[in-house]
């Protein structure tokens, strides 16, 4: 039972990091009608830009808001340079587009960093275990949770009440109808890029900080993928949803399947219980279903 | 991409030759001089390091010709075709390794032949079974079963179980003694090339020929639309399975051929980059063209050599290059298909077509 609890509560907070590159990912969809694969390797970049920075003696929360602003610039000028032409391309290229994104991220970090793994050095978060009644909880865990959810209520918050959020939210609704109405829809996809390399990094960073750094991040930063079909393409909340359920199947598969099966089972899984899942409800939890005609 | 113009006063007179495989006797004679060349003139007169070169273009020209099937021809995004390859490859290296051949087949040095065979039957098998989704999935829904394929595939079924076969190694050697063809072990630069020729030009005759029946018209149709082409009473469903089986019997055979070029067999061979690799290889040479995947195929492993060789002196000051490398051609691939995405949506057949139609219609390009 303890077992149990402890696996539940480790798979929330890890996939409340989830979550948060999840919603990343939707904010992007939701805009711009972008499917965006490179979603991995904004993580690993977001990763490797608050190591880089953290060598220097900054502290760590310093760090995170630095790797943020850059966040901001590199998502501007990856919008302006790589995407701006193919929005309402077919969507082949417009995925292609992000894959040769992922290529070019992926080669650069590594060619920069080096493939060996990287930790962060001194700690940034303290060893001992918190304790919460009979559950032991690791420090990394517990405050990556409490910053997740303070950034997805920040982030819910921007959606809802700022002039940029809304004016988000009326072009993902109806791109036509936001133009007329004065909303700068460039702007408007840069602004998604940015959250998303905000979101990827703060999550990158945090992972780093759980697993030690390298390129099995990017990995992670792609069962995101499956998070997102999870809770539907274009709902917010269902990428939260998502994130959460996904991290729990995850953690749940490390703790008691591991022993039946072979290693490895463990990332796999999600995309296993998806394939099934999609056979039942081809949209996702909360997506919408297109009626299509001919 | 429509046909090719036909130079100055040639004419169709009947629909079959309008869909014949040689418009006209100089395109016969260009197709002759071609195939003499790849066979021929390739292997006599190149040295060897780049007959293996022209091995790896071939081998991915095999493997994006699946794809080009499936997203070309039937507007089916697939994410993990690398994963029916290595269904290939693993199963022709069971089979030769393990499967207990008569004595007689062995001493023929057929083995290896019916193994090529089996490989892109269960690959095209096991393909269907990651296509039985897309009775229901559409879109970027059915992308994620194809990333789903390529990892359960190979980090799972591959990488666990099928590789601690008979050993407890991760890589499972392979004897080149063992991989035989009739009299000629599969060995040195030549044999590999030439069988990979072979293969090639079937599999090209293969896919041109089917995209000239029924069955091709009909995946046509279904990506033009499918709603469209299920009124027109064409069952999307099962010419979709199809086109999975014929692809991924291709990735299946370009995976047995594999067998031929590697000496040990590792799930490292099919990593996902592989299969992004092959849809890259299509973009650059083209939607929905044959040639385009074997220009695609061409360029990339080309520009890959060059970029070699353009770092090599620059090892001196700054060794750091050689060590990554593979990172450096990574990102460099990356930047390629942005640009290729932004600037020639159409890829590099387009651009071949363009150079035909000049050279036929010249000087009257009116």
């Amino acid at each position: 039972m303890e077992l149990f609890l402890m696996t539940l509560v480790t798979g929330i907070m890890v996939g409340g990091i989830y979550a948060l590159i999840a919603l990343g990912w939707v904010v992007i969809y939701k805009c711009s009608g972008v499917l965006n694969l490179a979603m991995g390797e904004l993580t690993l970049i977001g990763a490797y830009l608050t190591w880089w920075i953290y060598g220097s003696g900054i502290p760590f929360i310093l760090c995170v808001f630095l790797t943020i602003i850059i966040g901001i610039i590199l998502g501007i000028v990856t919008e302006r340079i790589f995407l701006d032409r193919l929005i309402g391309q077919p969507l082949l290229s417009v995925i292609m587009v992000t894959v040769g994104l992922s290529f070019f991220f992926r080669g650069t970090a590594m060619f920069i960093w080096g493939p060996s793994t990287k930790t962060f050095h001194p700690a940034v978060f303290p060893q001992e275990p918190i304790h919460v009644g009979m559950l032991s909880i690791t420090p990394v865990f517990f405050w990556s949770f409490l910053v997740v959810i303070a950034l997805l209520i920040a982030l819910v918050a921007f959606f809802k009440y700022t002039r940029w959020g809304l004016s988000m939210q009326a072009t993902a609704d109806d791109e036509t109808a936001a133009l007329s109405l004065g909303v700068s829809v460039r702007f408007v996809y840069a602004a998604s890029w940015s959250i998303a390399f905000i979101t990827a990094g703060i999550g990158g960073a945090l992972l780093a900080n759980i697993n030690g750094l390298n390129i099995t991040i990017s990995h992670m930063g792609l069962i995101v993928l499956p998070a997102v079909i999870f809770g539907g393409l274009n709902s917010i909340p269902g990428a939260i949803v998502g994130g959460i359920v996904i991290g729990i199947l995850e953690n749940m598969t490390g703790t008691y399947l591991t022993q039946l099966v072979p290693g490895g089972i463990k990332t796999i899984v999600p995309f296993i219980f998806l394939v099934v899942f999609m056979m039942f409800k081809p949209y996702g939890l909360w997506g919408w279903e297109r009626i299509e005609r001919v | 991409m429509s046909r090719v113009w036909l130079p100055c006063g040639h004419y169709h007179e009947t629909y079959a030759k309008d869909q014949g495989w040689w418009q006209t006797p100089v395109i016969k004679f260009k197709m002759l001089l071609l195939l003499g060349i790849v066979l021929l003139g390739v292997p006599l007169l190149l040295p060897g390091y780049w007959i293996g070169v022209c091995t790896m273009i071939g081998y991915t020209a095999m493997g994006a010709l699946g794809v080009q099937l499936l997203i070309g021809y039937t507007e089916l995004i697939t994410l993990g075709h690398g994963a029916f390859i290595a269904v290939g490859a693993y199963t022709s290296t069971m089979l030769v390794l393990h499967f207990p051949w008569p004595q007689s087949l062995v001493d023929l040095g057929l083995a290896y032949p019916l193994s090529i065979v089996a490989a892109g039957f269960i690959a095209g098998i096991w393909c269907v079974i990651f296509g039985l989704p897309t009775a229901r999935v559409k879109g970027f829904y059915f992308i994620l079963t194809t990333i789903a394929a390529q990892f359960i595939t190979v980090d799972l079924v591959l990488t666990q179980y099928v590789s601690k076969i008979g050993g407890r190694a991760q890589s499972i050697k392979i004897p080149s003694e063992a991989i035989k063809i009739g009299p000629w072990t599969m060995t040195g630069d030549v044999k590999p090339y030439l069988l990979m020729a072979v293969l090639l030009i079937l599999m090209v005759m293969v896919t041109a020929n089917l995209l000239r029946t029924k069955r091709g018209r009909a995946w046509m149709a279904i990506r033009d639309n499918d709603i469209a082409a299920s009124t027109m009473g064409i069952s999307v469903f099962y010419h979709k399975l199809l086109v999975f089986f014929v692809a991924g019997a291709m990735a299946g055979v370009a995976g047995a051929f594999w067998v031929s070029n590697t000496s040990a067999m590792s799930p490292e061979h099919f990593p996902w980059f592989l299969s992004l690799k092959l849809v890259g290889v299509i973009l650059i040479g083209g939607f929905g063209s044959i040639h385009g995947a074997i220009f695609g195929a061409a360029f990339w492993v080309l520009v890959g050599e060059f970029l070699q060789m353009g770092v090599l002196p620059l090892a001196e000051y700054w060794p750091n290059v050689l060590m990554s490398f593979t990172f450096l051609k990574t990102a460099v691939f990356g930047l390629i298909i942005c640009a290729f995405l932004n600037l020639e949506p159409h890829g590099l057949a387009y651009r071949w077509w363009q150079i035909k139609n000049y050279f036929n219609l010249w000087p009257f390009s009116y």
